[in-house]
């Protein structure tokens, strides 16, 4: 644990990005090698994204919307250009970095909620916390906290599949936040739940926006997309347009 | 991840698949439980003999007129019938002036088969031998009631017989075998003593036999020579001149006979230690092949439970890519794998343990005393867990390396 924050620090002394920017993206490429033919999935991206921003990316299907995400959440690393997340420079990082950044600066929410079917509502929030290497009296502590700040303190020990669609995608918020990440990553949060329900998480959303978090949602619905402060268009793996609505 | 988070992990997904796990793991409990039975079977069974037979005089040796290697073959009896004569009591008298490692001495004449009766009563095929009085000290023997020989019954060939307890209660159901009158060949003996209950030795029974003293067993029988030839038991002065006493008595012995120093020995002498070294001979290569049983269970296992393992990652990707992107390592993920295989087999180890502890109390009720030894538990438990984790390495590596996207994908 120790060298991975080494690295990030030692990569934080030769920071550029600007201070107040979480995410700094600049000419970000990302190819897929199919065959002999080159796919370019993303071509040249650059943007920012500073602290309390609300971003939504959208795109239709195929936009590469989804590589972008992956980039965004360490989930992937990009075949070229540079991509800093809180002043971490994370392109160049070893698998092990990755998995430390994704642990300390991103908060994941899916569409399909992925929470651990087997696993309580509570130990699915502690789930970061573990992979941080907290103790369990200091997890149970801040998973509680985290899952009351999303009004379901009294469903700790229920089970996804004891829960309705809109409480599993609040212990997924609860958990995407209880490791006080940089940003919050969301992909089609809604995608999976009923306009009612929906509306509920957005709401959740503006809150924690309100609350001073970081939040870049992915998504193909314009009236979701809408709901943000500032909307990225992808087309054809480039930033068609980006523009703040509110 | 530490640790204990690990195990926990691991337990649950054990238990959350309880029927596959036990069916799993099978292969490890057979391994484990054989391992186990066949372990204390063959220490029960070397402690046992070195009970039995060697613990008669742990610290007594026996002068005979053959020696093991001359059992070899039909050719070798031959030769040793030639070479080496009957042993005499005056070569024994000589061992006892001259030794000075021994303790005691005394002389004991090979058995033979008889029907003993007393009145109607009689029993067939009983072993009847002779013994100096020295023997019962020599031999430590257990008595009952009454008593031994004296010197003087003996030197005299007083028609008196020590028994074995199933003598006395077959012919003397109403008791008072003791100064009771036995006949064998129409020639009466009166019972001076009685051994006290010794039961079997190999299916052998230990308590159906008649002892005289040697010279009434010689002058009655028709002489201390081939079937009831002559045979010495020795002690050593103490446990730890025993090899020493054993070099003395061969040296006096080939001295007595004039034996050339480049000729072998005309005469045999049997140790404990050459009785357990036989027993060690016989049962060293049968555990060897009875082990291979559990050792090709043991592989089977770890064929089985890391085909388990591999179905287990591919059943639980999304899992895996669900903890990747809460940040989990690829050595976290390595570790989770590792550790469940490590655990379920252990479990199998430790099931195989309790089974193999069960069958050994059954074992030691019908048989003989058998009991795991703590090493042999820990070996076990230990080895399982390595099974484990060798059988586990492949499974848990591909999940390691999954990628988390194609992962978070699965369902």
């Amino acid at each position: 644990m120790n060298d991975v924050n080494g690295a990030a620090s030692s990569n934080g002394t030769a920071k550029t990005a600007s201070a107040d920017s979480i995410i700094s993206m600049r000419n970000i490429w990302k190819t897929y090698q199919m065959g002999t033919e080159e796919l370019h999935a993303l071509q040249d991206v650059s943007f920012e994204v500073k602290k309390n921003e609300y971003v939504a990316i959208i795109g239709p299907s195929g936009s590469g919307k989804s590589t972008l995400m992956n980039l965004i959440g360490c989930l992937d690393s990009p075949t070229k250009g540079e991509y800093w997340i809180n002043g971490n420079q994370v392109a160049e990082m070893s698998d092990d970095e990755l998995a430390h950044i994704r642990n300390k600066e991103v908060g994941f929410v899916f569409q399909t909620f992925n929470l651990l079917s087997r696993a309580t509502a509570l130990h699915n929030v502690e789930l970061p916390l573990i992979y941080a290497g907290l103790r369990a009296a200091e997890r149970h502590e801040k998973a509680m906290a985290s899952l009351t700040a999303v009004e379901l303190g009294d469903r700790v020990t229920h089970r996804p599949n004891e829960l309705s669609g809109g409480q599993r995608q609040r212990v997924a918020i609860a958990r995407a936040l209880v490791n006080h990440p940089s940003i919050l990553l969301a992909d089609e949060p809604t995608g999976a739940l009923d306009s009612k329900t929906s509306i509920e998480i957005m709401h959740l959303f503006e809150k924690l926006h309100a609350e001073g978090n970081t939040i870049i949602l992915v998504t193909h619905e314009p009236d979701i997309a809408e709901r943000a402060h500032r909307v990225i268009t992808i087309r054809d793996g480039r930033i068609e347009s980006d523009e703040k609505i509110k | 991840m530490n640790f204990s988070e690990t195990l926990k992990l691991a337990l649950s997904a054990i238990w959350a698949h309880k029927l596959r796990s036990f069916l799993t793991l099978l292969g490890v409990i057979i391994g484990v439980m054989t391992f186990m039975i066949v372990v204390s079977l063959l220490l029960g069974f070397k402690a046992y003999v070195d009970e039995k037979l060697a613990g008669i005089g742990s610290n007594s040796f026996t002068v005979r007129r053959f020696s093991f290697d001359d059992f070899k073959d039909t050719d070798s009896i031959a030769a040793a019938q030639r070479r080496n004569k009957e042993l005499t009591f005056d070569e024994l008298e000589f061992i006892k002036a001259n030794a000075k490692l021994i303790g005691l001495a005394g002389a004991r004449a090979l058995p033979n088969s008889r029907e003993v009766k007393r009145g109607n009563e009689s029993l067939a095929n009983v072993r009847i031998d002779g013994a100096e009085p020295v023997i019962r000290d020599i031999e430590k023997l257990d008595i009952a009631e009454g008593r031994y020989f004296t010197d003087a019954e003996n030197d005299n060939a007083v028609r008196v017989a020590y028994v074995g307890s199933d003598v006395a209660n077959k012919l003397f159901p109403q008791g008072g075998a003791v100064g009771g009158e036995i006949r064998i060949q129409g020639i009466p003996y009166k019972i001076i003593g009685i051994q006290t209950t010794k039961g079997t030795v190999f299916g052998q029974p230990q308590d159906n036999f008649v002892q005289f003293p040697i010279k009434t067993y010689g002058a009655n029988f028709g002489g201390l020579r081939n079937s009831r030839g002559l045979y010495f038991s020795i002690t050593a002065k103490d446990d730890k001149s025993m090899d020493a006493a054993v070099e003395e008595v061969r040296t006096l012995m080939r001295i007595k006979r004039k034996v050339p120093y480049d000729e072998k020995d005309t005469f045999g002498i049997l140790t404990p230690d050459a009785i357990s070294g036989l027993v060690t001979r016989i049962v060293g290569p049968i555990g060897t092949v009875i082990l291979l049983v559990p050792t090709i269970a043991l592989l089977v296992g770890a064929i089985v439970v890391m085909n388990i393992m591999l179905v287990a990652v591919t059943e639980r990707t999304k899992e895996i890519g669900i903890r990747k992107s809460m940040g989990a390592r690829q050595s976290d993920i390595l570790r989770q794998f590792l550790f469940e295989a490590a655990t379920l087999c252990m479990f199998g180890g430790f099931i195989g343990l309790v089974i193999a502890q069960l069958a050994g109390l059954i074992i030691t009720r019908l048989f003989f005393q058998t009991s795991i030894p703590w090493w042999a538990a820990v070996l076990a438990i230990v080895f399982s867990g390595a099974v484990g984790i060798v059988s586990g390495l492949f499974p848990a590596w591909k999940a390691a390396r999954l990628d988390p996207i194609e992962a978070l994908r699965a369902d």
